[in-house]
């Protein structure tokens, strides 16, 4: 047996949340998040998620069309996950992305001026108001941005990635800190 | 090249969230004749003005889309998403 043992542990559990008056860029707890992927030409399947998702601890953000993320702080047990997958078939399929992806948090009045550092889309709140949700770039890095508050946004991005994001999203909120 | 893409899912966004795949031909039929398959394969027009290609929003909605740009100036005309109606005209 490998003498290497890989342990789980939270991919920003390192990192100092950067905090200032401005800004506040903190990462979020890795608890639940699942992709649900609809068969083509379902309709209606935002109201239909709605019904499994007990508000306002679950959140679904639309991903693209036919897809969205299921968010919640807290871990699911494995057989609440299995039992909502099962009552999604077959108009839709989830997948766990829990370990996957990670969220992270900015928030404050120049935290939508340090993420336009980094992407291309409007975040003026006329055009991406709360609960808009988009997938882009920051930087070279592709995000799934959603505004969750007037001035706070959920960063969705691939665990994998989610260090280096971290680094540059600290590096845009220097000046205002 | 066309450098903001109005991508009909996520709206305008800058090139780099797309990859390229090339000229929206025709599939020819799977039993098609060996030259049909080598020109659908290999040939390819290099046209000065109107122009369909494939574009891939990868780094948004992850969707194939058709963009028709003119290769002259650059303009982007239209942007349908791959799956939207009829399969393209025959080119001759």
């Amino acid at each position: 047996m490998s003498e290497f043992r890989p342990t789980h542990r939270p991919a920003l559990g390192t990192k100092q949340t950067v905090s200032s008056a401005a800004l506040r860029l903190s990462p979020l707890p890795e608890g639940t998040i699942i992709h649900v992927l609809a068969q083509p030409g379902e309709q209606d399947v935002v109201s239909f998620l709605g019904r499994f998702t007990k508000s306002p601890a679950h959140a679904v953000r639309p991903v693209s069309p036919g897809q969205w993320f299921i968010v919640h702080d807290e871990p699911m047990p494995h057989q609440e996950m299995k039992s909502l997958f099962a009552t999604l078939e077959p108009r839709a399929t989830g997948v766990d992305q829990s370990h996957g992806r990670v969220r992270i948090r900015i928030e404050g009045k120049m935290a939508s001026r340090a993420l336009s550092k980094g992407t291309a889309i409007d975040l003026d709140p006329s055009v991406f108001p709360i609960g808009q949700s988009a997938v882009t770039l920051i930087g070279h890095i592709a995000a799934h941005i959603t505004r969750v508050g007037s001035e706070a946004f959920e960063i969705i991005v691939l665990r994998g990635f989610a260090e280096s994001l971290w680094d540059d999203l600290a590096r845009m909120s220097l000046e205002f800190s | 090249m066309a450098s903001l893409v109005p991508c009909p899912n996520c709206g305008r966004r800058p090139k780099e969230e797309f990859t390229i795949k090339g000229a929206a031909l025709s599939r020819p039929a799977a039993g098609a004749d060996a030259a049909d398959w080598f020109d659908y394969v290999y040939l390819r027009d290099n046209p000065r003005g109107a122009y369909e290609e494939y574009w891939h929003h990868t780094s948004g909605c992850r969707r194939w889309l058709v963009v028709s740009r003119d290769t002259q100036t650059h303009e982007v005309a239209a942007c349908r998403d791959a799956a939207d109606g009829s399969r393209l005209e025959e080119r001759a």
